[in-house]
């Protein structure tokens, strides 16, 4: 991943493209890549895959779930398998047949971009590399859209983050009147442009005043800086708990949201002798994440389930990984919870946290 | 809910009557023939990423 | 409002202080402006985090089921509604509970601002049953229309019944938040968590979506107090209540049932009387 950082450093290509041309532009591209974007739908954005003829909706502030789906959708077929023995290839595992050409996220959020370098960590490993996820993003081309007016629940500012961030990016738009001011970051960012015939060349200049008027809008912040020193098991122990879980209802409506988070199920669908082997995303906040096989649940309770969530976002992946908290700061999770469990109030509370010797 | 009427019917049935049974089985089975094949709970593959 | 608030905060603060009560299940200020949070204060000194306004919608009496402990509970008109339920079905003891009952003139909706659909033809603002009230009794609401949505729904052919309900649940991430935030799905284990054999599939599959929600919304009929909180939790903002408030329809017109009304009788749906309506029946 160092090596992808500083080729990233090194290609850096300032476009000038007007409004009136963007349309076109991405008609072009739609005959090499398959393009997804925010799309309105009711009272709120979500990203999909653009039919033909559709342009992404660039006005919006934070779609309602995250844009990973466009890499790791909420359900997805890995094989297909027959027990029949008059089919061929019964009982072996068949390679569902996948699209692994080019795709294009348009219209992406810094924070988001860099939840997928962070779901990027647990992916791409020494030891294992997920075919599906990676093969999905080393197809993807994620253009960004830097946020002038971010939402009051945003706190990128805190999580190493930022609504100009180019972290996980390979082109960031920035709007500019009449213009978006695009920043190729990449090799892949600047084929991208190319394809689209932004060949404009442009000039950053405006960006360094945009990008400090659109953090000093960001007013709320999240508490991390004492986490690091903290001792896991000290925080596990912590008394914090039973009043954090309290109200938590135990949905998945934090998780599903999350950018980050990326655990999922692997199920058998069966119809007659023959079946699809699928995954789903999962969440950590249902008792049956954890369930084994021998009926023995190790996070039967509520309080622990809402622990994990929290410990792994703010603790574990922060000691493991040494790149900070596993969280973007999107606010979604804060928007969406239907009994306001903040990840800002429980982060402050385990930062504060002092055990007692 | 959208399910058509007449592919969900009720019969009380006692354990004793057993032509009524079968006369309840018969006349189920012909008007749910009647109706055809329920597509609307066909499930649909997977998407493929 | 203010007043409400100092009153719940002086019966809490004496009920913990001379030990009627071991916690008070209540709402503490939420952390963005459109939400509170529900909490369970044990600590005398911690009442003044309590408080109450129109964010309160979540149905505290869910937060009740299978406590052992003495409770006090504050609870609006539905909520109330939702404990003589959950006395009935055995979730939780009335002599465990000390009920601070709150007049409610209705919540706000999360995303509009406005009076939250149910709470404009709701019909029990004042709590069925309670130890002490927080304020004086509101005047109920009587000359509404609590079903005009669903009777537009009744009035659609089978196939635009489906095509409604497919729409309806479009955006269902099945994060069963509706689930959880009612107070009537306590089961131990859901029909869709069931995993030895697994009933429902758990793809992201238009059939499964809808299994998941009638078969909820059914298994609610006759208990459901059209409290609100299923879609108030609901972060895709689903109507879900269309579908259970067709069956709250549906007790009171063929049972003359509102659910939570009463602890001397059961819903319907778990009794049998001998002029219960069978013309469904062949």
């Amino acid at each position: 991943m160092n090596e992808t950082l500083s080729i990233r450093a090194n290609i850096m290509k300032v476009i000038n493209i007007d409004k009136e041309k963007w349309a076109s532009g991405v008609e072009s591209l739609t005959s090499t890549y398959r393009l997804f974007g925010p799309v309105k739908e009711d009272d709120s954005h979500n990203f999909k895959e653009l039919k033909k003829g559709e342009l992404p909706d660039l006005a919006y502030g934070n779609s309602k779930l995250s844009p990973k789906s466009a890499v790791f959708p909420p359900s997805e077929a890995m094989f297909t398998y027959s027990l029949d023995e008059k089919n061929e290839n019964h009982h072996i595992l068949n390679d569902v047949k996948k699209d692994y050409s080019p795709r294009a996220v348009l219209g992406i959020r810094p924070c988001d971009a860099k939840a997928v370098s962070l779901v990027r960590m647990n992916f791409d490993t020494k030891e294992y590399r997920d075919p599906y996820w990676m093969d999905a993003f080393e197809a993807t081309t994620f253009v960004g859209l830097a946020c002038d007016n971010p939402c009051s629940t945003c706190f990128c500012t805190s999580t190493g983050c930022g609504p100009f961030s180019e972290e996980g990016l390979d082109v960031l738009l920035v709007e500019n009147g009449n213009a978006y001011i695009a920043k190729a970051l990449t090799a892949k960012g600047e084929k991208l442009m190319d394809a689209a015939g932004f060949k404009t060349a442009g000039d950053d200049s405006a960006i360094a005043a945009k990008k400090a008027a659109a953090e000093a809008k960001i007013t709320a912040s999240i508490e991390t800086d004492k986490l690091s020193e903290k001792v896991i098991m000290d925080l596990y122990d912590a008394p914090i708990w039973d009043d954090i879980s309290f109200s938590c209802i135990n949905c998945c409506t934090c998780t599903y949201a999350c950018p980050t988070c990326w655990c999922f199920d692997i199920q058998d669908e069966n119809k007659g002798l023959s079946g699809v082997r699928m995954r789903n995303w999962d969440s950590c906040m249902t008792p049956l994440f954890t369930m084994h096989g021998s009926g023995h649940n190790p996070r039967s309770q509520k309080k622990q389930r809402v622990r994990q969530r929290f410990m792994h976002k703010l603790k574990y992946f922060l000691d493991k990984y040494q790149k900070g908290i596993m969280c973007v700061g999107c606010g979604r999770c804060v928007q969406q919870c239907p009994v306001n469990i903040d990840i800002r109030t429980v982060s402050k509370k385990m930062n504060d946290y002092v055990a007692a010797s | 809910m959208g399910v058509e009427p007449g592919r969900l019917q009720f019969s009380w049935i006692s354990s004793a009557e057993s032509t009524k049974f079968v006369d309840v089985v018969k006349q189920v089975t012909e008007s749910v023939k009647e109706l055809g094949p329920n597509e609307k709970f066909i499930k649909k593959t997977v998407k493929v990423s | 409002m203010d007043a409400y608030i100092t009153k719940i905060k002086e019966i809490s603060e004496r009920l913990l202080k001379d030990g009627t009560v071991e916690a008070v299940i209540g709402f503490r200020q939420g952390t963005v402006p459109t939400m509170s949070e529900p909490c369970m204060i044990k600590r005398s000194d911690d009442v003044k985090d309590l408080v109450w306004d129109s964010n309160c919608r979540i149905n505290l009496c869910n937060y009740l089921t299978n406590r052992k402990e003495k409770l006090a509970i504050v609870a609006k008109g539905c909520d109330s509604r939702n404990i003589v339920t959950h006395i009935i079905e055995n979730k939780i003891k009335r002599d465990q509970l000390f009920i601070i009952g709150v007049p409610c003139k209705g919540m706000n909706d999360k995303n509009t601002g406005e009076l939250q659909d149910n709470c404009g033809t709701c019909t029990h603002r004042n709590p069925v049953i309670y130890d002490e009230l927080v304020g004086d009794l509101v005047e109920e609401q009587t000359d509404v229309d609590k079903y005009a949505d669903v009777k537009k729904v009744e009035a659609l052919s089978s196939d635009e019944k489906w095509n409604f309900f497919n729409d309806l649940y479009s955006s269902c991430t099945r994060c069963h938040a509706c689930r959880n935030a009612c107070p009537l799905c306590y089961c131990p284990t859901c029909f869709v968590d069931e995993s030895k054999p697994q009933w429902v599939g758990k793809a992201d599959d238009a059939v499964d979506i809808r299994t998941y929600h009638f078969l909820r919304a059914y298994h609610c009929a006759g208990r459901c107090t059209d409290c609100g909180s299923c879609e108030a939790a609901c972060p895709q903002n689903i109507k879900v209540r269309q579908m259970t408030k067709k069956l709250e329809k549906d007790c009171s017109e063929l049972y003359g049932w509102e659910a939570g009304l009463t602890l001397d009788e059961r819903p319907p749906l778990d009794t049998f009387k001998v002029d219960d309506r069978e013309d469904f029946i062949k």
